[in-house]
């Protein structure tokens, strides 16, 4: 399967790569996006199976990125690791379509008991 | 303020930390235990995942530090989540972070991770706040013998410790109610 990380930040990326790895899940191709817009893109492009997207980044928020996927009739599996987490976000990532939401900072065995059911 | 009690693994048992005297009580707000609470969990998820070098307590009045990040946050409340630490914690942070040796851990490697981290517990903690905030870009320094001053703000929650032999504070800073200065 191939998997999307989309984050701004280049340490993320590479700790969510490595929880990955660590949780078994290290045999899969990743595809990496730095912004918004370019996660975006690349689920156009390169047709992930799944998306784990950063919430706040620069160009077009996570959340804004699963909203234009879902009216363009994209339903790629697309959820949120984030470092922020209230009520309201939660409730937003639902209506959009969100299947999971991590919070920062996260473990392989969240990742494994989030990811098991949907990588198998 | 209160006691702190212990988080979970990677945590100090007991980080009975002193804060200001004299600062006003925010009921409802983050304080020292919900720090504690925060970076227990950076700790176990990153710095610590094994269990062996856990934060200790230690006096915030003693901490040193010659690298630090910060968040700023805005809207319904004002104020800075800031890590400090010495450069040596610092370049242990981040090759714990990236899973580098610290003699392999560039400049930038140190930026990055530092802002990060920021970056995650100020998430947090704009998680406890009151709805309508937002977080600013991380800003990192990483500078020896310079003095860093942040204008009309008070402590209002702090968490002081050494990582293996090395300073290491977390710190959550409220504006003065019209941030004019004292």
């Amino acid at each position: 399967m191939k998997i999307l990380i989309a984050d701004d930040s280049r340490v993320m990326r590479q700790i969510v790569t490595r929880t990955l790895r660590q949780a078994g899940f290290g045999d899969h191709d990743l595809v990496e996006a730095a912004d918004g817009r370019q996660a975006y893109e690349l689920v156009t492009k390169e047709s992930p199976d799944l998306v784990i997207s950063d919430w706040n980044m620069p160009e077009m928020t996570g959340v804004e990125v699963l909203r234009r996927l879902r009216a363009s009739g994209n339903g790629v599996k697309f959820g949120f690791v984030t470092s922020e987490c209230t009520p309201e976000m939660q409730q937003q990532a639902k209506e959009a379509g969100a299947l999971f939401f991590i919070i920062k900072p996260f473990t392989a065995e969240r990742f494994d008991e989030v990811f098991s059911p949907i990588l198998g | 303020m209160s006691h702190v009690q212990p988080a979970g693994a990677g945590t100090p048992a007991d980080a009975g930390m002193p804060a200001d005297a004299g600062m006003p009580a925010d009921a409802g707000m983050p304080a020292d235990a919900d720090l504690q609470e925060i970076v227990g969990e950076v700790w176990s998820s990153y710095l610590d995942p094994e269990g062996l070098h856990p934060l200790l307590p230690a006096d915030p009045a003693k901490a040193k530090f010659d690298a630090m990040s910060a968040v700023s946050i805005t809207g319904s409340w004002h104020g800075h989540v800031m890590f400090a630490c010495t450069e040596k914690a610092a370049r242990n942070v981040a090759a714990a972070f990236l899973a580098m040796d610290p003699s392999e851990v560039s400049d930038e490697d140190v930026a990055d991770v530092l802002g990060e981290l920021a970056n995650i517990v100020g998430g947090n903690v704009k998680s406890m706040l009151p709805n309508g905030c937002f977080l600013s870009l991380p800003h990192v320094v990483l500078s020896q013998d310079t003095s860093t001053h942040w204008p009309g703000v008070d402590r209002m929650a702090v968490l002081s410790g050494t990582w293996q032999g090395e300073s290491v504070t977390v710190s959550m800073w409220k504006q003065r109610d019209g941030g004019t200065p004292q």
